[in-house]
């Protein structure tokens, strides 16, 4: 196991990433609101080795109690309104909600009007916009950081 | 004969069941699969809106009868309780099967999950730990694309087809445009075969490594987790050097391909992808050898090889079950050359067997990679074959494997789009393969077969 680590170390430097201005954190809770799953596979990569996002103290956390984004993916499904709404309602204030992705901002909807609501803006005050099909990891981590160093909460 | 005995007889001849699907009118269509890899479609209209049953042939069927009744209104004559899959009705009792008895609870997991996980629901019938049987409740992220792909034409259906899924994006892609190309009276030349075979085992390559990494997550692993995640984004980025396009979005067309990369890329990328071979090597030989990972695996999460058939396993699920099925092995219109499924030696049916069927996919695919990796990538049509027809069938082989599509059309517009992906084939297996096993474990054990709720739900 060891061997494995010893590379891994590497690999993160050679990611570009902006460094937050002050040594902060944000707790980010995902919710997946009817995504075709691209968003979350990059999402989970922004954790892998190359972008390590925890070192710049964003955690995925598993609750939304525990969080403070609620980063949302996917176009609101009809079926998904009611569980997202739960979970932005669950989480302490301020709350900030970040859309991820080209769905969650409403580009291109694929679906019927009975099926979908809509953009995630339509359900919740989003915060952070992130546009991409999909955005890719480092995209993502760079947006995230920028809102670390936003004290304006909505 | 009826349209059940036509059934019975055809699966008693080796035929498999490759899916069910109603249309507007009452019309019921099945798809088999015959031996020899070739798809048949027997159909059946509804009287009164009912049709008979074929669950009792085939326990496959069972989730397609459910959708076709909640979504167009079919009722099955003799599936009995014909229980809600699409419709999210309240009652609970409605979609789940009954469990009484002393200390028997239930438990609630989802729609949202503790991770970066997508979105359904469980429902967990326990005493103490033990499961005694799973209701998956999914559908959370059904988005209508097969409705809202209608009255569209062929050429924009892609889009539906493709969007449905982002991790089987071009499996999906692959088999609509085959159905489609059977429409329009084309055939796949060779360097076309050539350049989608190439993609769908670019898009198994990440798929089985970021399995495998999931795996190890599953079990608390960081270390496997992290050099599988590496790796898997080694692949996600060689895929965008290649097409533009870390998922290989939009890089499939229907009668032909637009995708030219030039012999210096190619060769390139033959490279990187040997070296994602060596280290996934390097890696696996380390899980091999890391003994507390490997106890986790065994002899749990069992489905056994006579399941895997009854329930219609695919894909790595009924190869590591011992069952060897692969739509790779008999394709047509792609350069897999009469490929032979492979499996782990001790092919349990377990999580160990099913991760273990990741890594000897891997070199398959890899090798497959090496030998259509050898000159330049240039654009490609369709040559025509003959008569086209109203409807066109096809079946590829996801990463999580065979996948089914259908499209019925009428004047170039599309009147019917069906997928029937790999995951939708196996959720009721991870439901089956659950019960029995202690609850503490599902998440394991779901991540074996780390199916999509995306191209499920559609």
């Amino acid at each position: 196991m060891l061997t494995l680590l010893r590379d891994l170390r590497r690999l993160r430097h050679t990611a570009a990433l902006p460094r937050p201005d002050r040594g902060r954190s944000l707790a980010i809770r995902h919710v997946d609101a009817g995504s075709c799953n691209g968003c979350e596979h990059e999402l989970t990569l922004a954790s892998s080795p190359y972008y390590d996002l925890q070192r710049f103290g964003l955690g995925l956390v598993a609750s939304p109690r525990h969080a403070d984004v609620l980063l949302v993916t996917g176009p609101v499904t009809s079926r998904m309104r009611e569980p997202l709404l739960t979970a932005y309602h669950a989480m302490p204030e301020p709350r900030r909600v970040a859309a991820l992705g080209d769905c969650a901002l409403g580009c291109n909807l694929l679906g019927t009007h009975d099926a979908l609501v809509g953009a995630v803006d339509e359900v919740l005050p989003v915060a952070l916009r992130i546009s991409g099909c999909p955005p890719r990891p480092d995209e993502i981590a760079a947006a995230l950081l920028a809102l670390i160093d936003q004290d304006d909460a909505p | 004969m009826t349209y059940r005995d036509q059934i019975a007889s055809a699966l008693a001849e080796g035929f498999r069941f490759a899916g069910l699907y109603a249309s507007a009118g009452g019309v019921v269509h099945v798809a088999l699969n015959e031996p020899g890899g070739a798809l048949l479609r027997e159909s059946v209209v509804a009287h009164d809106g009912r049709v008979p049953t074929i669950v009792d042939l085939t326990a496959a069927a069972g989730w397609d009868e459910r959708e076709a009744a909640d979504l167009y209104g079919v009722t099955f004559d003799g599936h009995e309780p014909l229980r809600p899959l699409v419709e999210h009705d309240l009652e609970l009792a409605t979609w789940t099967v009954g469990v009484r008895g002393d200390d028997a609870y239930q438990v609630a997991v989802g729609p949202i999950h503790a991770g970066v996980i997508e979105s359904g629901h469980f429902r967990f019938h326990v005493v103490g730990d033990r499961i005694l049987h799973l209701d998956a409740r999914l559908f959370y992220k059904h988005r209508g694309l097969e409705r809202a792909a209608e009255k569209h034409t062929l050429e924009e259906g892609l889009a539906y087809a493709q969007r449905a899924c982002a991790a089987c994006a071009v499996s999906n892609s692959v088999a609509y445009a085959h159905a489609c190309e059977q429409i329009l009276g084309l055939r796949a030349t060779s360097e076309l075969a050539r350049v989608r075979t190439v993609l769908l085992e670019l898009e198994r390559t990440w798929s089985h490594l970021n399995d495998i990494a999931a795996v190890c997550a599953g079990v608390g692993l960081a270390a496997g987790n992290t050099f599988f995640s590496a790796l898997t984004e080694r692949a996600r980025r060689l895929n965008e050097q290649l097409t533009g396009h870390r998922f290989l979005f939009d890089s499939i067309q229907i009668g032909g391909s637009r995708l030219s990369v030039a012999a210096a890329s190619v060769a390139a990328a033959r490279e990187e992808l040997a070296s994602i071979a060596a280290d996934s090597k390097t890696g696996w030989r380390e899980l091999l050898f890391n003994a507390s990972f490997q106890d986790r695996l065994p002899d749990i999460g069992v489905v056994t090889a006579g399941d895997a058939s009854a329930l219609g396993a695919v894909g790595p699920t009924a190869r590591a079950s011992g069952l060897a099925i692969d739509a790779r092995s008999n394709a047509v219109g792609l350069a897999y050359n009469g490929l032979t499924p492979v499996a782990p030696r001790r092919a349990a049916g377990d999580v160990q067997a099913r991760l273990e069927q990741r890594a000897v996919e891997l070199l398959q695919t890899f090798d497959v990679l090496d030998t259509l990796l050898d000159r330049r990538i240039e654009h490609s049509a369709a040559e025509p074959a003959g008569e086209g027809r109203a409807y066109g069938l096809s079946l590829v082989e996801s990463p999580r494997g065979a996948t089914f599509c259908a499209v019925e059309q009428h004047g170039g517009r599309i009147e019917r789009l069906h997928l029937r992906t790999g995951s939708y084939a196996n959720w009721p297996v991870v439901a089956h393969a659950a019960a029995g096993n202690l609850l503490p474990d599902f998440p394991l054990i779901n991540k074996s077969f780390e199916l999509c709720y995306a191209c499920a739900d559609r």
